[in-house]
């Protein structure tokens, strides 16, 4: 359907003249008490609806219908009409809802027998629609803005449903003209307005409606062309139930709906709560709910509705729901619903079963027998959808399984940890809008992008490409370094995780290396510690941009990693030596333990009172002018030569120290870039010079490292 | 999209066609030789397509029901026997009937119509189906439009200046309009020749059986893949925004929803995401250990083993019960997830939603979602025992309220909804006769009952009968009825 088709506008325009006040004589069954006492009372006197009161309850339920199926870009606007029109609501969506109409309404009140009949008129209303019809909505003025120079695409259509007492059929035409003639002048004023549209359609749908057993003075007629702009149909109906069943037909035909009967609904009988009775619910919806239906002419129409034989109904069977299972159906499409007979038994027990959160599968009766779901009843946050599922044969049946790719051969991804990734990147609505600094209007969704591009940048997919992820004790780390900013407290927690792993260096622990494609027992513990180190220092390198208090954790990490290459052989070296100790004095081993215990609780005395000195150098700021520290060591030259202390461990307490002095030093001042890109303490002068050269320079800067 | 190929076998395409200095060729030679052509591209470049073989001259036939088998397609091909002439209609209606029965009414269709442009003589030949098609009855209606999406590919064994000649290009080209425009007419370029052959059919590879690559992207984890069917361009709303819109291939995944919370959503189509590995890449992976003797199959073997991000993804859709959602294009999304194909075989599958802001009300405004590590809390809770979906819309559905409708009398409901509903129909006689109804329940209350039962009734009438005058306050809509304060606890006697 077109957004701004004939049924994006709707004017109603109701008869509140003095005659409306009469009597539609079908009486009002209300005196239920009598029924079941026993004789001697006095029936009260019968009542029955004014023409008027039928009127508005029968526009009342087309909107209600109207309202539950599309409760967006289909529009009411609600005109009473006596001595002069009375519009009720506007075109806005706040005004569009059930409560608000009905409010209007009983501000109105009924027709006043006693007014005079000479000076009130359908007319005004007409009029009045007609001019309602040319101001645009909020939807069309979107749409307008939205296509800029392409604006006259946006149409402006409407319907105008009058519902009046008509004296003849010439009095019809009378309205017609009237119509007519109103469209062309208002079109002259729309032309010449930003705020008015000229109206390209519209389609007057004329009821006359006159007392139950009186003879109609006007005659029924299809729609005509009275003019390219205007169409026209009269229908003449009486009142009471007659009018309301009309109006039904009208909704349905304007809005394209169709009718889907629930059977076999088993329902707990009010008197005898152990049985339970099969009940029928019909229900309304858009008729492309029935599209599998009406094009392969597999229609089972369940006859006619219980209401008369006028409308055609499909019957599904009802499918008794087994446990809330949570299964990805393959729908179609999904269509809201609107119960015929909203607020019978049958209807408010089906609709409240489903908004408890059930949902129903809905069986398509087959003349051979065979059980096909074509159908799902489901509530999605208060509304109820119809919706299809596919019951054709699949086009992607018998696919190649997954296992059978690319990648499939594959068998330790890390299924779990990608689980736990796909729950933090979970989304959820962001409903107020957001600010940027910049004042720019802050997408949520774009966020989502971002957080994804940075838990990503540095993702092992296999376990066996990874050592930092299959730790344990790396997880603080790991979980807040991706994040956009840090805490103190997440550095610190990321400073402790450092602390530990040199720790565990220093005991010796082993790591979850993987042995994978290795021959024997895979590489030697200072191999595997510096292979871990290595992968640390990716992750939070790929993070070091995102805030200063990354850069820091970055440079805990290198003042604590292991030693450079050179370093590491003769480590390697004194290594070897140890392992044959440990061979030899089994006896020493338990006091080693001991000691790197008391090492490790000296450690964490460290940790407090760097937590303490971290303070401290939060407080006092140098300015960015002052001098450099004199003690001051460049930090990549001190990745290259650590200082003091080589002989055994990954780390004196001293080189700890110290390191941690000159971080909080060099954090006070900005590095010089020279400095920083420094190769064993020498900046390269000139380099543009030879990146202008190309590759080959590249590759000598290279080896003058080596 | 499954294929039907409609083959004409009437005699005009046995004419032969003069090629200079080589053995007599006829046009169903030609033809052949195109089909072929297209079977051999789709039994390696889009292998999972179903097609069907159906032949037709005044009669139809189903040669091949729908198959992935392309040699039984292609051995089909050179059985084929020559027979009358051409009824155009009756094949097109063989074909409704194929599809409807194999696919149903939804799944779009590619009807691959072979013939020569001899559209038959008299009764049931494309002209006079053409002249007659307005004054058709529901029953015997023209089969086009197809009774499901579809395109019709007319492959003509013809040049134009041939067609052009009689009225058959008019013809065609009004099937085509027939099917809302929906298919194109391809003809033969120059000479009737293998080669001219050749360059058509492939003119409709290219058209219509080009696999859709895409990379799918999660940040910085990416996989190239083949998506299967191709997804089809979708136009939103013909009036405002007729530009079709078209998928990128760039496949980016925002975040993750739980399958309870997107809740079997509607979507415009499904499709198969297969990890692929592209010639570069694969040569780049297999340094060291590839040959330049390997075959293909070993090559796969390779590529099977190399980690794809397409079967991390899989694995844990599948664990967690989530799906992903992933940006087609601007302001168009759709999703991601496992779908078991048997209790082995399971597959990464996308269905694309409908193009807008808002595909789903459920969920909201699709702009709107963003990270929850932004919410001020974890809107699933601490024990994931929360969900932010369904949104709830602003506005009650009728059924979700109490709505009061009187069309049947069943629907009179109580006091203050009664007075209310009864206010805004101008329903003023009802309040009158329910308060005469309940100051008669007052005289007839048994002695039994307690003294506060009759000034409650008789307070409830008068207040019903002062909202039925239609003058005093007591009309007020938003006005409602309360019990009258009454106190039997304490000394009766002061009250009375």
């Amino acid at each position: 359907m077109k957004i701004f088709s004939e049924s994006h506008k709707t004017v109603f325009v109701v008869d509140h003249c003095p005659y409306m006040a009469e009597s539609c004589r079908q009486h009002v069954e209300f005196d239920m008490l009598v029924k079941n006492r026993t004789q001697g009372i006095i029936p009260l006197a019968p009542i029955s609806k004014s023409l008027w009161t039928c009127s508005v309850e029968s526009s009342m339920e087309y909107c209600r219908i109207m309202y539950d199926i599309f409760p967006f870009k289909k529009l009411v606007n609600f005109i009473v009409s006596d001595s002069g029109p009375h519009v009720l609501n506007s075109w806005t969506q706040e005004d569009q809802n059930l409560q608000e109409l009905m409010a209007a309404l009983a501000a109105v009140g009924p027709p006043n027998p006693r007014a005079d009949p000479e000076c009130c008129s359908i007319l005004h209303g007409l009029v009045a629609a007609v001019e309602t019809l040319c101001k645009i909505t909020e939807y069309q003025h979107e749409a307008r803005t939205m296509l800029m120079e392409n604006a006259e695409r946006v149409g402006n259509r409407g319907r105008i449903i009058c519902i009046t007492n008509a004296k003849s059929d010439s009095h019809v035409r009378m309205l017609e003209d009237c119509v007519q003639e109103t469209i062309h002048e208002h079109n002259k004023l729309a032309a010449n307005s930003d705020h008015l549209m000229q109206i390209q359609k519209c389609e007057l749908v004329l009821i006359h409606t006159y007392p139950v057993g009186e003879d109609s003075l006007v005659s029924d007629r299809p729609k005509k062309e009275l003019s390219p702009v205007l169409t026209s149909e009269v229908h003449s109906v009486r009142a009471g139930r007659h009018l309301a069943t009309k109006l039904n037909i009208l909704v349905q035909q304007h809005f394209d709906l169709a009718s889907t009967t629930i059977t076999n609904i088993p329902m707990k009988e009010e008197q005898h709560a152990n049985t339970s009775a099969n009940y029928d619910v019909e229900l309304l919806h858009h008729k492309e709910a029935h599209v599998d239906f009406l094009k392969s002419g597999d229609l089972h129409l369940g006859g006619s509705s219980r209401e008369g034989s006028f409308k055609e109904t499909v019957t599904l069977k009802w499918c008794t729901p087994r446990t809330n299972n949570v299964e990805l159906h393959y729908c179609t499409g999904a269509y809201r619903i609107s119960p015929v007979d909203v607020n019978s038994r049958p209807s408010s027990c089906l609709t409240n079963f489903l908004l408890n959160g059930r949902s129903v599968l809905l069986e398509q009766p087959r003349k051979s027998g065979s059980k096909v779901i074509s159908h799902m009843l489901s509530s999605h946050g208060g509304e109820i959808f119809l919706h299809v599922l596919s019951s054709s044969r699949s086009i992607l049946e018998d696919p190649p399984s997954i296992s059978e790719g690319c990648g499939g051969r594959v068998t330790d991804y890390r299924i779990t940890d990608f689980g736990e990734f796909m729950r933090e990147n979970r989304l959820t609505p962001f409903l107020d809008p957001r600010y940027k600094i910049d004042g720019s209007v802050e997408v949520p969704l774009e966020r989502a992008k971002d957080q994804l591009e940075k838990h990503t940048r540095y993702w092992p997919m296999i376990i066996s490409q990874t050592t930092i992820f299959n730790m344990q004790a790396v997880v603080p780390l790991a979980s807040v370094i991706v994040k956009e900013s840090l805490t103190d407290e997440d550095v610190l927690n990321c400073q402790k995780t450092i602390y530990n792993l040199v720790d565990m260096e220093r005991k010796n622990d082993p790591l979850p290396i993987s042995t994978v494609g290795t021959r024997g027992k895979g590489p030697k513990r200072d191999e595997q510690y510096r292979i871990m180190w290595n992968e640390l220092e990716t992750l939070v390198r790929a993070h070091i941009n995102n805030s200063e208090k990354h850069q820091r954790v970055l440079e805990c990490l290198m003042a604590c990693r292991s030693k450079p290459p050179e370093e590491e052989e003769r480590k390697k070296r004194g290594r070897k030596r140890e392992d044959k100790e440990d061979k030899s004095e089994k006896a020493a081993k338990d006091y080693e333990q001991e000691k790197s215990w008391q090492d490790s609780e000296r450690l964490k005395g460290i940790l407090e009172r760097g937590k303490e000195e971290l303070a401290e150098a939060e407080v006092i700021k140098d300015s960015p002018d002052s001098p450099e520290p004199p003690n001051k060591k460049p930090l990549v030259e001190m990745d290259e030569t650590p200082p003091v202390e080589k002989s055994k461990g990954p780390m004196s307490l001293l080189s700890l120290w110290s390191n941690r002095i000159n971080t909080a030093n060099s954090r006070k001042h900005q590095e010089f870039v020279g400095r920083l890109n420094s190769v064993n303490s020498r900046a390269e002068l000139y380099q543009h010079l030879k990146e202008e050269n190309g590759m080959d320079t590249t590759e000598n800067g290279k080896a003058s490292r080596q | 999209m499954p294929t039907v190929v409609v083959m004409d076998v009437s005699l005009s395409m046995t004419r032969p066609v003069s090629i200079e200095g080589s053995e007599e060729y006829q046009r169903k030679h030609l033809a052949a030789h195109g089909l072929t052509m297209l079977f051999e591209h789709m039994a390696t470049n889009y292998k999972l397509e179903f097609t069907a073989l159906v032949v037709f001259s005044s009669l139809w036939e189903l040669m091949v029901p729908f198959t992935r088998d392309y040699n039984t397609l292609q051995e089909a091909l050179s059985n084929m026997d020559d027979y009358d002439k051409t009824c155009l209609e009756s094949a097109l209606l063989g074909v409704c009937n194929i599809v409807q029965q194999e696919w149903g009414g939804s799944i779009p269709c590619q009807v691959v119509l072979v013939t020569d442009g001899c559209l038959g003589i008299g009764r049931g030949s494309l002209r006079h189906s053409l002249a007659t098609q307005n004054q058709r009855s529901d029953s015997n209606r023209f089969p086009l439009p197809f009774p499901f999406p579809s395109k019709l590919y007319i492959m003509c064994m013809a040049n134009l200046e041939e067609l052009q000649s009689s009225d058959s290009l008019d013809c065609l080209e009004q099937l085509i309009d027939l099917n809302n425009g929906e298919g194109q007419i391809f003809t033969i370029d120059g000479p009737l020749c293998l080669k001219n052959v050749q360059s058509m059919f492939g003119k409709l590879i290219d058209l219509a059986y080009t696999p859709f690559h895409a990379v799918l992207k999660c940040g910085h984890l990416t996989s190239d893949v083949q998506v299967f069917p191709r997804p089809e361009p979708f136009i939103i709303d013909e009036e405002i925004d007729p530009i079709p819109k078209v998928i990128n291939t760039d496949l980016e995944i925002v975040g993750f929803i739980d399958i309870a919370d997107i809740s079997s959503p509607p979507v415009l189509s499904r499709h198969l995401v297969l990890p692929i590995a592209l010639n570069k890449e694969g040569d780049e992976v297999g340094t060291g250990i590839t040959d330049d003797n390997e075959d293909e199959n070993s090559a796969n073997q390779i590529a099977g083993k190399i980690p794809n991000f397409c079967v991390l993804l899989h694995g844990s859709l599948k664990v967690e019960g989530m799906v992903a959602i992933v940006q087609l294009g601007p302001e168009w999304h759709g999703m991601l997830y496992s779908q078991a194909d048997s209790k082995k075989k399971s597959n990464l599958m996308m269905s694309l939603f409908e193009p807008g802001p808002e595909p789903l009300p459920w969920l909201g405004k699709m702009a709107q979602l963003g990270p929850i590590s932004d919410a001020k809390e974890n809107p699933y809770g601490e024990d994931d025992n929360k969900s932010p979906f369904p949104l709830q819309p602003k506005n009650k559905r009728s059924y979700a309220q109490n709505v009061t409708v009187w069309i049947k009398p069943s629907g009179l409901q109580e006091l203050n909804r009664l007075r209310k509903a009864a206010l805004a129909f101008g329903f003023l006689d009802l309040l009158k006769g329910v308060a005469d109804m309940l100051e008669r329940e007052c005289t007839l209350l048994p002695d039994t009952a307690h003294p506060d039962a009759a000034f409650q009734l008789s307070h409830a009438a008068r207040q019903l009968k002062l909202a039925s005058t239609g003058t005093s306050d007591y009309t007020a809509y938003d006005h409602n009825i309360t019990p009258l304060q009454t106190d039997f606890s304490g000394s009766s006697t002061e009250r009375m």
